[in-house]
């Protein structure tokens, strides 16, 4: 039988099941610092050179200094990231510090929101006080080869079964795309659009790696990758990092700057073969929204502005199908009707250009949430969303193997 | 083929899959207790976690799920052709598919395993259409 769609089953644990206690953490903590390197580029930086930067530029921002840190999160164990398999232990080191909280849980590209989530069960049970979320990435120079990098697994165990077939990341997404073709009617066209909406983003975004407008026939006559996903159907390879700054909403009103709290949050995490993959392509931000929407107690109706992780242009469709933005298969006519569009869309999506044109170090998932924040606070780099009072950030890791999902309002 | 440059690293739960594709045989695995199929194949059933796959011998017929050809990025040669391949048992696996040209690959494509013999120990198993006789070399 193949593997079954990912849903909510009754009876069991992922189920819908929001505790009064996940209820009452809602709102309990606020991200009160965010930095996003400008940096596209850093030759020869080492990853925790620029995450330092990052974790200066987020403190800065929220008033406070490397002094009030007892939690540091970071994930910087894969390639080009510069740490190890304790890499967060090497972080605080490099940093100077001595945290009593930690969390390097590396789920891909969304681990940034699993630990913010994480975080903020820390902090609203008195585990932790300040915690700084950090990543940064310098893929363009790294000079050390990890063969098991793509597609995240070894050849051994379960891999042995299809690492051999030598597997690209980007085929990996070529097979959802093409799937999603043959079940639903989508069309190249439509996934090119994806690239064309977020590229009109990046050309008001000063910081965006690519800032040129495209059009969908510029997306189909770029070279096929691994079909059906051409080059623009691809995020830029940039070096690159951020941080965040989150605490208590109690201390987070007498800081700097206005707070972002943190009204929902989920996780899950499903597979990592390819043998494995739903038949409905079905991923588990179908597990990770509705546990973010049941604990802000709200619905995709709510959302003002979103932040889709967009490593292809596949990527953000299938997650506007799990969390209900549109129905399972049509997020091809979603896109195409411009409904992403920060100028007249529904849902104004990856204003800042996303992975797609302004940054993608290779797990973009922290900038999710500074975009998000910079939209609460109207402080954008390039489109700034009027009056946008909830946020959506979401990614997923891998290749939809994980996924994690934060509503922020203020 | 291209761009094999990453062979499987054998252990206990998987040898007998290796050995079989050695002779040409496809196995996938059932569980005691519920008889339902699994790949890939674990040490144990993900159907009843407690009892011990038996192998089958599948019959090696299946049809294209879906496929991703590799025209850049990881390639020091043609372009070559990912997919997954429905068995007619049910499950999905992992593979490549040859003797297809890229325009004439669509979902529901009969194909049929054949192996290539690697080296000694590893036959990989690959998908072609089913008239494509005398493909193994295994």
């Amino acid at each position: 039988m193949l593997a079954g769609a990912i849903v909510p089953v009754p009876g069991s644990r992922n189920r819908e099941r929001t505790t009064r206690a996940v209820k009452e953490l809602s709102g309990k903590t606020a991200i009160v610092g965010a930095y996003e390197s400008p940096r596209r580029d850093a030759p020869r930086v080492h990853p925790f050179a620029l995450q330092m930067e990052c974790i200066l530029g987020a403190l800065d921002d929220a008033g406070l200094t490397l002094k009030d840190v007892d939690g540091l999160c970071a994930a910087s164990g894969d390639w080009a990231e510069g740490g190890g398999t304790m890499d967060v232990i090497e972080l605080a080191e490099y940093i100077g510090i001595q945290p009593t909280y930690v969390n390097s849980t590396d789920v891909g590209g969304c681990s940034y929101i699993l630990q913010a989530g994480q975080a903020a069960a820390a902090i609203a049970t008195g585990l932790a006080e300040v915690v700084v979320i950090s990543y940064a990435a310098c893929p363009r120079w790294w000079p050390l080869s990890t063969p098991s990098f793509d597609p995240f697994v070894l050849p051994a165990g379960p891999g042995q079964y299809e690492i051999p077939y030598a597997p690209t990341l980007i085929s990996t997404y070529g097979l959802f795309a093409r799937r999603h073709m043959d079940l639903y009617g989508t069309t190249p066209e439509q996934l090119a659009q994806v690239a064309v909406t977020f590229r009109e983003h990046a050309a008001a975004n000063p910081q965006a790696r690519l800032r040129k407008p495209i059009t969908v026939e510029d997306v189909l006559a770029s070279p096929m990758i691994a079909s059906p996903l051409h080059r623009l159907d691809c995020c830029v390879v940039t070096d690159g990092g951020g941080a965040l700054v989150m605490t208590s909403r109690e201390r987070a009103r007498d800081l700097k700057r206005r707070p972002v709290h943190l009204a929902g949050y989920g996780a899950a995490v499903a597979r990592t073969q390819n043998s494995q993959i739903p038949d409905d392509l079905s991923t588990p931000a179908a597990l990770s929204g509705p546990r973010a929407f049941a604990m802000a107690g709200m619905t995709p109706a709510d959302i003002d502005v979103a932040q889709i992780y967009d490593a292809f242009t596949i990527t953000p469709m299938l997650a506007l199908e799990d969390l209900g933005f549109c129905g399972r298969g049509e997020s091809g006519a979603f896109v195409a009707a411009g409904k992403l569009s920060a100028t007249g869309g529904s849902l104004p999506t990856n204003t800042d250009g996303g992975g797609l044109s302004s940054n993608h170090p290779g797990k973009r998932g922290i900038f999710t949430l500074i975009e998000s924040v910079r939209q609460l606070r109207g402080d954008a780099p390039g489109i700034q969303v009027p009056d946008a009072e909830v946020a959506l950030a979401h990614g997923l890791g891998g290749t939809f193997c994980s996924a994690a999902t934060a509503i922020l309002t203020v | 083929m291209t761009a094999i440059t990453t062979l499987p690293t054998l252990d206990e739960t998987s040898a007998p899959f290796w050995e079989a594709a050695r002779e040409g045989r496809f196995l996938i695995q059932r569980c005691p207790e519920t008889g339902l199929y699994q790949w890939y194949p674990r040490a144990h059933s993900i159907h009843a976690p407690h009892a011990t796959p038996e192998w089958v011998e599948a019959s090696g017929r299946g049809e294209l799920l879906s496929h991703s050809v590799v025209h850049r990025g990881n390639t020091r040669g043609d372009p070559y052709t990912c997919a997954l391949v429905r068995l007619e048992e049910g499950v999905a696996v992992f593979s490549r598919i040859e003797g297809v040209a890229e325009a004439d690959l669509r979902s529901g494509l009969p194909l049929a395993v054949a192996f290539h013999r690697l080296d000694d120990t590893i036959s990989l198993p690959i998908f072609r259409p089913p008239s494509d006789a005398g493909a193994s070399d295994a």
